[in-house]
C-alpha cells in the first residue's frame, strides 16, 4: 500500500479545477497524509479486504480440491462509479492482477462476468457498475500447510466525469477466507456461458456485419457484442440487430483493423427483462443481409443493394448444384435424350439455339415458381424448406404418375405427338413448346434429387431477402439448363455427339431403367408417408395411367383413354395424408447403436450429461441421406467405433414437415436435409460434410474429449 | 454504405446522434480542422501541409496524462519532435464545467507549469475536432504525415497504467511512428487502443 500512486490522484481530482497548478507542495503533503490514512484503514482490517477511496476490493476463496480452488476478487465501486471489463472499450484500462503464490502453485487468467455498456458523451466504456466478482482458477496449491496468497490489483475506477486509478494489495491464507461452493457457483453464473457459440462476420465498406446462428433468435429483444480484441469494430458506433432466417444479424461500424480474421468476444442477449451472455467467436465468412428488426431493437440499417460477395458465392454454389443435378437418375435420361434429339442432323443452328433457350426458360420458370411458392409460404409463417412439396404424399403420388409416364414412354409402351421427350420430331414446329415443357419436366423431377451442393446455397436463399433468394433459385435453374444450353449454342459440341442410328432406340429403352428406379424410390417414399394403403393406391393409379397412355397412343378414340387417365390422377389424389399408426415409427434407417428420435430437449440432455452425440437429419425422399445411411452410417466399423466410444445418436426425420426440425436446420443455415452434426463431449457442434465417409466418422470418436 | 448506415443509426438513436464519434482511417487524409489556440489565433491543420504533425489530446486532471507530464516523458517527446521539425498540437476537448477544461489563461498556466514544447495548444471546447478524429481518451495521440495522411492513432505507449515507473522500458508508439516517417517508411503499428480517461466532451 505504501507505494500506491492512486490515492493522491484521487485527491487532486477532487480539487477544484485549475487549482492544482502551483500547489505541488500541498499535493505532496496530501499524498503523505492519504497514504498514512490508507494504511490506518487497511492495517486493522484483515488483509483480505481493502477499502480504497472509490472502490472496495475483497478476496474470497472457494473450497480446495486436490490443490485447486477458485478465488474471487470481489470489486465494489462507489455508487455511480464503475470498474472495467477486460477490453475496457474506447477509453479506460484493463484490471491487472499480480499474484504471489506458494511454490508450484499457479493462477490462471481472470474470468470476467458479462459486462455492461456505459456510454458517456458518445464514448463507449465496457464496465461493471456495482459489485463484480472476477474469478481466478488456481492449481498446484500444497496439499498440506497454508495457502498463502498475495495479490496486487491495479484497476481504474471512473464515474461519468473523472477517472481514478487505484491499487489494492491483499494477502491472506486462502484457507482462512474460504467461502461456500454455492457462493462461488453464484459468482460463476455471472460469467458468460461457454457453449462454444460461433458466428461469421464480414467487413464491407467500413461496415462490419456478423451473423450468429441461435435457437430462439426470434425471442431476442436486444443484443450487443462485446469484442475482446481491439480494432475489429468501432466501440462508439451503435450496433443494429436483426433476425434473418433463425440467425441474429448484427451490423456496426468496423474498426481500424480491416485484416482481422477472428473476433473473440461476449454476446449479451436481452430477452424481455432478462440478460444472458455467452462467449462467442466470430470468424470471417459469409453473412446474410440484415433481416427483420427485433421487437425492441433499433431498426436495421439499409441492407446492401448490390449483390454482396456472399450472394455471388451462393449463386455460384446453386449453379454448381444445378449442374450436378443433370447426372442424377431422375434428370439424366431427359437430358441425354434431349441432347441426342439435337444431334439428329436435321436441326439447324438457329433451331438448336431456340430449343436450348426454350428448354432453359422452362427450367428457370419452373424453379422460380417453386422457389417463389416456398418464399411465399415462409413469409406466411409456415416452416417449410426446399423440396417441401415432397412432404405431401399427394404430391409424391403425382410425381410418381409423372415419372411412371416418362419411364413407360422411354420403354416404348406408347408414343404421343407433342411430347418431344424422345426427340422424335424435335425440330418440328412444336419444338419450342416441347422444349419448354421438357425443361419444366426436368425441373420438377429434379427436386427429389436435391444434390449435396445445393444444401448450402438453398440455405442461404432462405435467409436472404426475397429478390436475393430468387437470384439463388435462378442460379439453380441455369445450372440445370447449362449442359443443354451449351449443346444448343456450341455447334462443335453438337458435332461431337454420336451419329444417330438404331442404337438410339436401344439407349432410350435402357434409359427407362433409371426412370423406373426413380419411380420405385417415390413408391417407397409414398409407403413411408402414407402406409401400405397409400402405396397401393399410388401404384394402382400408376398402373391405370399406364393403361390410359397406351390406349391414347393407339390413337383414334380419345375420350375413353382420357377419362381413364383422369381417373388415375383422381385416385392418386386420394392417397391418405397420414400413415396408419406405427408406419412411421420405424426410423431404423441406419444401423447406428443407441439411436433415438431427435428433439432439442433430448440433445440438450445428452450435452448436459457430457455424452458424445451424433445428430443427423434425414428424409426418405433425400437420396444423399439414404446413400449415407446405407453406406458410412451402416458400416460395421463405424457401428463398432460408436459403440466403443459410447456415442449416442439422435435422428431427425424430416420426411414429413416438422417445424422443430425445420427451425433447427435453419439455425445451422440449412434449408433442407441432410445435416450431420457431431458434438464431442462438452464441445460445440461440429458440422460434418454432406457426403460421409466411414474413416471420418471413426476418427471423430477417437478424438480426445475437449471437456 | 457507411454514410447510409450512420444516417440510419442517427435517426434510430437520437440520444447518441449528437455525440457520435467518427473514426478516421489510417492512410486516408486526416480530417481538416480549424481551432482557436490559447493565444487566440485560429490554427488550421492545412497550415502545416508539408510537415509531419502530432496531435495530442490532453486533460491535466487525468492521471494517465499526469503520468507522462510529471515524469517529463511527454515534454521529452515534444522536444525530440520539435528538433526534427515536426509540428506538435496539443488539443483540449474538455467542455466547460468538466474535468480538465481550461480557458486561454488556464492553458498558458498549464504550459508554463509543465514546460511544454508545442506549436499550439488548441481549445476545442465544443469537441468538434475531437469528434472528427474519434478521440476517446486522454492521452490520445495521432500522427499525420507531411502529405496530410493519417499515419498513426492510438495510445502513447504499450503500458496502459498510471504508474510513471512503467514509462522506462515501454515502447513509445508515437516515437516509433515519427521514426518510421523520418525514414520514409510507414509505422509498423499504425493503430492501437488508446488508454486512459475518457474525453470529457460536452453532453
Amino acid at each position: 500500500m505504501g507505494a500506491c500512486p492512486s490515492v493522491p490522484s484521487a485527491v487532486s481530482n477532487a480539487l477544484p479545477k485549475d487549482a492544482e497548478v502551483g500547489i505541488m507542495s500541498v499535493m505532496h503533503l496530501s499524498k503523505i497524509l492519504m497514504t498514512l490514512l490508507a494504511l490506518l484503514i487497511v492495517l486493522p482490517a484483515s488483509a483480505q479486504l481493502v477499502q480504497n477511496p472509490y472502490a472496495r476490493i475483497e478476496l474470497k476463496a472457494g473450497p480446495a480440491e486436490a490443490g485447486a480452488r477458485t478465488v474471487a476478487i470481489v470489486m465494489t465501486p462507489m455508487a455511480g462509479w464503475h470498474t472495467y471489463w477486460k477490453n475496457p472499450g474506447a477509453a479506460g484500462v484493463e484490471t491487472r492482477a499480480q499474484w504471489e503464490l506458494p511454490r508450484g502453485a499457479s493462477a490462471a487468467d481472470i474470468q470476467y462476468p458479462v459486462p455492461s455498456r456505459f456510454l458517456v458523451s458518445g464514448i463507449m466504456n465496457y464496465v461493471f457498475e456495482g459489485e463484480s466478482a472476477l474469478l481466478v482458477d488456481m492449481a498446484g496449491l500444497p496439499q498440506t500447510g497454508p495457502h498463502r496468497a498475495a495479490l496486487t490489483l491495479d484497476y481504474l475506477v471512473c464515474d461519468d466525469s473523472i477517472c481514478v486509478p487505484e491499487s489494492a494489495a491483499l494477502s491472506a491464507d486462502l484457507r482462512d477466507i474460504e467461502t461456500s461452493d454455492r457462493q462461488i457457483a453464484e459468482y460463476r453464473s455471472a460469467l458468460p456461458a461457454r457453449d462454444g457459440w460461433t458466428g461469421q462476420f464480414a467487413i464491407e465498406s467500413d461496415v462490419l456485419r456478423a451473423a450468429i446462428s441461435m435457437p430462439g433468435a426470434a425471442r431476442v429483444t436486444d443484443a450487443y457484442f462485446f469484442p475482446l480484441i481491439d480494432g475489429a469494430l468501432d466501440y462508439n458506433a451503435p450496433q443494429a440487430v436483426s433476425v434473418a432466417g433463425g440467425k441474429l444479424v448484427l451490423e456496426t461500424a468496423a474498426g481500424y483493423d480491416p485484416g482481422v480474421t477472428e473476433i473473440p468476444g461476449v454476446l449479451k442477449l436481452f430477452m424481455g427483462g432478462d440478460a444472458v451472455g455467452a462467449e462467442l467467436l466470430l470468424s470471417a465468412g459469409d453473412v446474410p443481409a440484415m433481416g427483420a428488426p427485433l421487437a425492441a431493437g433499433a431498426p436495421p440499417a439499409e441492407s446492401a443493394g448490390a449483390p454482396s460477395p456472399s450472394l455471388a458465392l451462393a449463386f455460384g454454389l446453386a449453379l454448381l448444384g444445378g449442374l450436378f443435378l443433370n447426372v442424377m437418375p431422375c434428370v439424366f435420361p431427359i437430358l441425354s435424350l434431349k441432347a441426342l434429339s439435337l444431334a439428329k442432323g436435321g436441326a439447324s443452328p438457329a433451331a438448336a439455339r431456340s430449343e436450348a433457350l426454350f428448354y432453359t426458360l422452362g427450367i428457370v420458370t419452373t424453379i422460380l415458381a417453386l422457389g417463389g411458392a416456398l418464399l411465399a409460404l415462409r413469409a406466411g409463417g409456415a416452416s417449410v424448406g426446399w423440396a417441401f412439396q415432397l412432404q405431401d404424399p399427394r404430391v409424391v403420388a403425382g410425381l410418381l404418375l409423372l415419372v411412371t409416364a416418362i419411364a413407360l414412354n422411354l420403354a416404348g409402351l406408347y408414343q404421343l405427338p407433342g411430347i418431344s421427350l424422345s426427340g422424335d420430331g424435335a425440330a418440328a414446329s412444336g419444338g419450342k413448346s416441347g422444349a419448354f415443357w421438357t425443361g419444366a419436366l426436368a425441373a420438377v423431377v429434379a427436386t427429389p434429387c436435391t444434390g449435396p451442393f445445393m444444401g448450402a446455397a438453398l440455405g442461404a436463399a432462405l435467409v436472404l431477402s426475397g429478390p436475393a433468394a430468387m437470384v439463388i433459385f435462378l442460379g439453380l435453374g441455369l445450372g440445370l439448363a447449362l449442359p443443354f444450353l451449351a449443346i444448343g449454342f456450341v455447334p462443335a459440341l453438337r458435332h461431337r455427339l454420336p451419329r444417330p442410328g438404331p442404337w438410339m432406340a436401344r439407349l432410350r429403352k435402357l434409359l427407362s431403367l433409371p426412370m423406373f428406379a426413380t419411380a420405385l424410390g417415390l413408391i417407397w417414399v409414398l409407403g413411408r408417408q402414407a402406409g401400405v394403403d397409400g402405396l397401393v393406391i399410388g401404384v394402382g393409379a400408376a398402373l391405370l395411367l399406364g393403361l390410359a397412355l397406351w390406349w391414347l397412343g393407339m390413337s383414334g378414340r380419345k375420350i375413353l383413354p382420357m377419362l381413364t387417365g383422369a381417373a388415375a390422377v383422381i385416385i392418386a389424389a386420394m392417397v391418405p395424408l397420414k400413415a396408419q399408426e406405427g408406419a412411421a415409427a420405424a426410423v431404423t434407417t441406419a444401423a447406428l447403436p443407441n439411436s433415438a428420435a431427435f428433439s432439442r430437449a433430448a440433445l440438450q440432455g445428452l450435452r448436459d450429461e457430457g455424452v458424445p452425440t451424433f445428430v443427423y437429419f434425414t428424409a426418405d425422399w433425400c437420396i444423399t441421406c439414404k446413400v449415407n445411411e446405407k453406406g458410412a452410417l451402416s458400416d460395421a466399423d463405424v457401428v463398432q467405433a460408436f459403440q466403443d466410444a459410447g456415442v449416442r445418436t439422435l435422428v431427425g426425420d424430416w420426411t414429413r414437415a416438422d417445424p422443430e426440425i425445420t427451425d433447427y436446420l435453419a439455425s445451422h443455415g440449412r434449408a433442407g436435409v441432410p445435416l450431420y452434426l457431431y458434438f464431442a463431449a462438452g464441445d460445440e457442434a461440429r458440422l460434418l460434410p454432406q457426403i460421409l465417409s466411414a474413416d471420418m466418422l471413426i476418427a471423430l470418436t477417437r478424438e480426445p474429449d475437449t471437456a | 454504405m457507411k454514410l447510409l448506415f450512420l444516417t440510419a443509426a442517427m435517426i434510430a438513436l437520437p440520444m447518441t446522434a449528437s455525440t457520435a464519434l467518427a473514426a478516421p482511417k489510417i492512410g486516408a487524409p486526416a480530417p481538416a480542422f480549424t481551432a482557436m489556440s490559447a493565444e487566440g489565433t485560429p490554427v488550421s491543420l492545412s497550415d502545416y501541409r508539408g510537415k509531419t504533425v502530432v496531435l495530442e489530446w490532453t486533460n491535466k486532471g487525468c492521471p494517465y496524462v499526469k503520468k507522462h507530464y510529471e515524469s517529463s516523458n511527454m515534454q521529452e517527446l515534444q522536444a525530440t519532435a520539435a528538433r526534427d521539425g515536426t509540428v506538435w498540437l496539443t488539443i483540449n476537448s474538455s467542455a466547460p464545467g468538466k474535468q480538465g477544461h481550461v480557458d486561454s489563461a488556464g492553458a498558458a498556466a498549464e504550459m508554463a507549469h509543465f514546460d511544454t514544447i508545442q506549436e499550439a495548444y488548441l481549445l476545442d471546447h465544443d469537441g468538434k475536432v475531437g469528434r472528427a478524429y474519434g478521440a476517446s481518451a486522454t492521452p490520445h495521440m495521432y500522427v499525420i504525415d507531411d502529405e496530410g495522411m493519417l499515419a498513426y492513432m492510438g495510445a502513447i505507449d504499450d503500458r496502459p497504467t498510471s504508474d510513471p515507473a512503467d514509462i522506462k522500458g515501454a515502447q513509445n508508439y508515437v516515437a516509433s511512428a515519427l521514426g518510421a516517417l523520418a525514414a520514409g517508411e510507414t509505422p509498423s503499428k499504425a493503430a492501437t487502443r488508446a488508454y486512459g480517461c475518457s474525453i470529457k466532451y460536452a453532453d
